[in-house]
């Protein structure tokens, strides 16, 4: 199957590790990404409290270009997942708000004509590729290994905008891929709750007891790891656990991994090449208790 | 002790409008409510207030004529010319406070249609006036500094040497009890609905003002008035507001005809809601409803209007009845609504108890007389509660606190719940007797009603007292026991149920809502008068007041 | 309809108080409400059960509650599209507010919130004869507000309440907002200035992390979140720009309008306020540096996209103010 693929910002810049491990796995299973030429940032909530319609007429910009390629949107980000599904009700439940957007496009060619439906690769691995196919692609099961699911906020609200009444299964989505993986499901309180990031530089006192109290509970529950489809997410979890952990007075030491680098895990690619060592927090037990090597 | 020169008894709009003008005039005030001020039955009403806006080319005297042919004539007219007169004034203060009122094309308030008035002078947010209303007042009251007493339960008056001398109090959260000294006391405290099952009316509200007042030896006047509302939703008896007729939408039969033409020819939808609700009533007593419901019909109305200004009651359909009135008509029937008697006050809001006042549904001025037209109680509220809290301000300045043994008076209530907390376990709990007493209101002093249904009330009552005499509290706690507190309010709801049933049987007319089949007729010849309800040895002793004619004279009733 | 409701229980006057889990089988018509069924367990099998409630029609604002997890009114919660598999449904109190009994809790941190954004209108100047003039559009956004029947459902669920109790919160904010954007209140010199200015400050709009919990839970429509969004937006426009919330929207817009994607590297240096924030930049240095030996810093060169003469295009026409004349002069993104 073939996508238009949106990797967002973050994939490439602070979290480098996330788009080759995402690339990796979706050629295992047979994922054809070809990349948004010249895709934007989605403006990720931040630029939607400055300026929502140059925020929105970008979302619409990336949009029309993948209606172009006639290929359905995959994005591995949760963050870029709902401000895309955010913008996307905006303009496709206005057509005079599309259209006042549209009419900025036109000038390089451009016209969003209302049919994308972004989703993330955690969606269309359950949606579209099904998990028969994944378990096919199992070859060393994450057996015995206690992981915790963190789905980031926009992935999971507000739920109007991502058609969780129409997808029920989306809710529970992040679970089901664990288990699907062989691994045991840490149900924690935090697996929903915000990680903190977007204050990292306004408050980071409350940006650090948040990450402190998601990955101290999830550890306190036993979890061997936790995972998140969020790049964002990712980056506050794994690389401010030191820091969160010192304001807490406590050690934590819990590995944060990409959803692609678990399932690639779970596949049997090498740690090395799913870039787990450039995370802040080793993930060595994780591994060394999977007896993947490097 | 805690002491006031102005206590008033529940936070609703005539409770807070009453402690902001009391405090505004000089008086210590303070506000006691049994829940937080904003969680008030005020928010039920929907639809909107009532003015006539001279710079409208509406005149007060014409609203005043609607009252009076709204309630049969029986309001006292006298009372109606002052409601009506103020009006004006206390919708533009109510807005500049900062009520979002919705606005005509010129920015200007804008008005809707409303029953049993010849021209749209219904201001309104939305269908949500009251919550907006009350919203806004509990800001003025933070803003004023009244001290409040938020979830305080008023568990009776204190009377020295024949004197109201203050309120005993449960503080819920602790359940410790506490004597308040005031010189003066306004009753605020809202209607009786939950007497009835169903009913459109909040959980709390069950006729405590009105019970500690009797039980005090005030008057309750015309208390047979109860109106059922035209439009409540099937099921639960949530109401839909009378907005959604002001705002165009249908009444119909299974067959789809509007049987409004046949009972209201020029008002149709719009006639008085005794009217329209005993067309109803008639109409699914012929076998014309479905379920014992007939529809309203908003489909015509379209989307844009629906969301803009009926997007409330369009929820409550979805969330209650699984209904979209957007699509389809809903199933409703007549519900009891509001209680049109109360404590009898003077237009000023005296009761015939010194120091004591009442205001809002509790209280009788009378402005409504027989029957109550929709978006006069926000008015009724607002206005009275202004001038019960101004003039018990001022008789402040003249009369001193009565001294009691604040000790004693405390001991003797901790014994009294202490004793009702100890009963035995064995009795029907709170819950099945009001459950009892609801639905029997409901079967018999109904829509319609006659002697034997009425007689049959007042015999159901009397056995209901007597399992109350042994209701238990199952709740031995003191922290936040609402047991307790249910329980002493199912007290005061049978009290007020007595004074109901008997003052229905004793009009033997039809008037207003007190629809007697045994007596089709109005009778003004010998009940043009209002009856009046005082505690007797047993049960309620009636008496008759006169009617308060200014300038508007009976005459026969057609909408 | 037969279900079961787990509800988690508190006594502060037993002997070892602490909550506790207590299921109840109960039956009720199919369209019940979560409330109708604790009405139900209150009426007839446990008059110890504590709740607040009222209206049962979404407008009192005193049954908010957790429902399987989530805050929401118990009265506008229809029990057949709340059970599980199993037919039964979890009932918790509020969270973020102390428990007093049961599913009551202590609203005195909601109340103080609201009573600290001064929550009455302010107007600049003398009140009109009649009603003040304004529009209706002004009135129904500001009706999408005040629709808020402070039930406390957005301050129960929100992220940042639950880690530091001073965050002015969502209810507050919101209704801060009723004001800031009333034409009747204060005026460009007056009071919401001043409200503005106010909000700005520590514990108040920049606080938010934008998670969408007060959308989600708001069971009125109110998306306090949303009106968080509209107040920073004021404030900016208001000249209160001297905080990292603030620059940190700005920079980030830039970003993206200069090159089209987010140049993460610069990004936290604009927020705290440049290289000036000597103290600010310290604190950001273990995680430059760990960052660094692990082979994430961010790219120092930050790439243009494709064709991002289109996206400046865009920037300079859509947001002017931004992209006005510090582009390719001052700028780090020049």
């Amino acid at each position: 199957m073939k996508y238009a693929f949106f990797p967002g910002c973050v994939s490439q810049g602070a979290a480098p590790e996330l788009y080759p491990a995402a690339v990796l796995i979706c050629q295992r299973i047979g994922i054809e990404l070809e990349e948004i030429p010249g895709w934007t940032c989605t403006g990720a909530g931040v630029m939607q409290e400055k300026n929502q319609f140059f925020a929105d007429t970008l979302n619409a910009r990336n949009f029309a270009k993948a209606e172009q390629m006639g290929l359905p949107i995959l994005t591995i980000c949760s963050t870029c997942q709902g401000v895309m599904s955010q913008a996307n009700k905006r303009m496709t439940k206005d057509p005079e708000y599309l259209a006042e957007i549209n009419s900025h496009l036109a000038e390089e060619g451009l016209e969003y004509k209302g049919t994308a439906q972004p989703r993330h690769l955690l969606w269309i691995l359950i949606e579209d590729i099904g998990l028969d196919k994944v378990t096919e692609l199992v070859t060393r099961p994450l057996a015995g290994i206690r992981m915790a699911p963190f789905y980031g906020c926009y992935i999971v609200r507000p739920t109007e905008a991502l058609d969780i009444e129409e997808h029920p299964e989306r809710q529970t989505s992040l679970e089901t891929l664990i288990e699907t993986l062989g691994a045991t499901v840490v149900d924690f309180e935090g697996k929903t709750r915000c990680c903190g990031f977007p204050i990292l530089t306004i408050n980071e006192k409350n940006s650090m007891a948040m990450v402190g109290k998601h990955t101290s509970e999830a550890k306190d529950l036993g979890a061997d790891a936790m995972v998140t489809p969020c790049p964002l997410c990712h980056l506050n979890l794994d690389g401010y656990q030191p820091k969160a952990a010192a304001q807490l007075k406590r050690k934590v030491d819990l590995p944060i991994l990409h959803l692609p680098q678990a399932i690639g895990l779970a596949m049997g690619i090498s740690p090395q090449e799913l870039g787990l060592q450039k995370h802040i927090m080793s993930t060595q037990p994780l591994t060394v208790k999977l007896g993947a090597r490097r | 002790m805690l002491e006031h020169d102005v206590l008033v008894i529940g936070a609703g709009l005539a409770g807070m409008r009453a402690a902001i003008a009391a405090s505004a005039n000089g008086a210590n005030t303070a506000i006691i409510s049994k829940v937080h001020p904003v969680r008030s039955h005020s928010n039920a009403a929907q639809g909107g207030i009532n003015a006539a806006l001279l710079d409208r080319g509406d005149d007060w005297e014409d609203h005043a004529y609607d009252t009076i042919k709204g309630s049969d004539f029986l309001g006292d007219q006298d009372a109606i010319e002052v409601m009506c007169s103020s009006a004006g004034r206390a919708l533009i203060d109510m807005e500049h406070m900062g009520v979002t009122f919705n606005r005509d094309d010129e920015g200007r308030l804008g008005t809707r249609a409303f029953g049993g008035q010849r021209r749209a002078r219904t201001f309104f947010v939305g269908d949500f006036t009251g919550q907006a209303l009350l919203h806004v007042m509990f800001e003025q009251l933070i803003k004023s500094g009244v001290r409040s007493y938020e979830e305080w339960f008023v568990t009776s008056l204190i009377e020295e040497e024949g004197q109201v001398a203050g309120v005993m109090a449960l503080e819920i959260r602790t359940g410790q009890l506490h004597a308040i000294r005031a010189k003066t006391i306004i009753l605020c405290t809202g209607g009786c609905g939950r007497i009835f099952e169903p009913s459109t009316n909040a959980l709390i509200v069950t006729g405590d003002g009105m019970a500690l007042a009797y039980n005090a030896g005030a008057g309750l006047m015309d208390m047979e008035m109860v109106q059922y509302h035209p439009t409540t939703l099937a099921g639960s008896g949530v109401l839909l507001s009378e907005a959604a007729r002001g705002e165009g939408a249908y009444l119909r039969d299974k067959n789809g005809n509007r049987f409004m033409e046949r009972y209201a020819p020029n008002m149709m939808e719009l006639a008085s809601r005794d009217v329209v609700s005993r067309a109803e009533q008639t109409e699914i007593n012929a076998g014309n409803g479905v379920n014992g419901c007939v529809f309203l019909d908003c489909t015509h109305l379209g989307e844009a209007l629906i969301m803009e200004k009926l997007s409330q009651i369009r929820e409550i359909g979805i969330d209650l009845a699984g209904v979209d009135m957007i699509k389809e008509p809903v199933p409703i029937r007549p519900g009891m609504h509001y209680i049109m008697g109360g404590i009898k006050t003077d237009i000023d809001g005296l009761t015939s108890i010194p120091g004591v006042y009442a205001a809002g549904e509790c209280a009788n001025v009378s402005v409504h007389g027989g029957n109550r037209l929709g978006a006069n109680s926000l008015l009724d509220t607002i206005v009275f509660g202004e001038r019960s809290g101004n003039h018990a301000a001022d008789a402040c300045r003249s009369i001193n606190f009565v001294d009691f043994n604040e000790e004693e008076v405390v001991a003797k209530e901790e014994r009294r719940i202490a004793d009702l907390m100890e009963r035995p376990d064995n009795g029907d709990r709170w819950g099945a007797i009001r459950q009892a007493m609801g639905e029997s209101m409901v079967r018999n002093v109904a829509v319609f009603r006659d002697e034997q249904t009425i007689a049959e009330a007042i015999r159901d009552f009397s056995d209901l007292r007597e399992r109350y005499n042994t209701v238990p509290v199952e709740n031995k706690r003191r922290t936040f026991n609402t047991d307790l507190v249910f329980a002493l309010e199912l007290g005061y709801m049978l009290d007020v149920a007595d004074t109901i049933a008997f003052s229905a049987l004793e009009r033997r007319e039809s008037r207003g809502a007190n629809a007697r089949t045994d007596f089709p007729e109005r009778d003004d010849e010998n009940w043009l008068k209002h009856i009046v309800a005082r505690k007797g040895e047993v049960g309620p002793e009636l008496s008759y007041m006169p009617v308060t004619i200014t300038k508007w004279q009976p005459e026969e009733r057609k909408y | 309809m037969d279900v079961t409701i787990n509800i988690r229980r508190y006594d502060p006057e037993a002997e070892q108080p602490g909550s506790y889990w207590e299921s109840f089988e109960v039956s009720v018509p199919d369209n019940a409400t979560v409330l109708d069924a604790l009405i139900k367990i209150r009426e007839e099998m446990d008059g110890t059960l504590t709740l607040r409630c009222s209206c049962r029609s979404a407008i009192c604002g005193s049954c908010a509650m957790r429902i399987n997890g989530h805050a929401g009114l118990a009265c506008k919660t229809a029990l057949a599209l709340a059970v599980d598999e199993n037919n039964s449904v979890t009932i918790e109190p509020a969270g973020v507010m102390k428990v007093i009994k049961d599913l009551a809790v202590d609203f005195e941190l909601f109340w103080d919130k609201i009573r600290a954004v001064e929550p009455y209108l302010k107007p600049a100047g003398a009140e009109p004869e009649g009603e003040y003039i304004a529009s209706n559009e002004s009135m129904l956004h500001l009706s999408g507000v005040t629709a808020c029947i402070m039930c406390g459902a957005c301050v129960s669920d929100c992220t940042v309440l639950e880690v530091d109790p001073t965050f002015l919160g969502p209810a507050a904010l919101a209704k801060a907002y009723r004001f800031t954007a009333d034409p009747r209140d204060g005026n460009r010199e007056g009071v919401s200035r001043e409200r503005l200015r106010e909000l700005s400050e520590a514990t108040g709009m920049w606080d938010c992390t934008r998670c969408n919990e007060c959308v989600q839970a708001c069971p009125k429509g109110v998306a306090p979140m949303d009106r968080i969004m509209a107040l920073r937006e004021q404030a900016v426009q208001a000249g209160f720009t001297n905080n990292n919330g603030a620059r940190h929207t700005s920079a980030f817009t830039e970003s993206v309008g200069h090159s089209g994607r987010l140049d993460e590297l610069r990004l936290p240096i604009k927020s705290v306020g440049g290289v000036t924030n000597i103290g600010a930049m310290i604190s950001y240095a273990p995680i430059g540096w760990r960052a660094l030996t692990h082979g994430k810093m961010p790219p120092i060169r930050h790439k243009n996209v494709e064709n991002v003469e289109n996206v400046r295009r865009l920037f300079r026409k859509l947001e002017p103010e931004l992209s006005g004349p510090q582009i390719g002069k001052n700028s780090p993104f020049g």
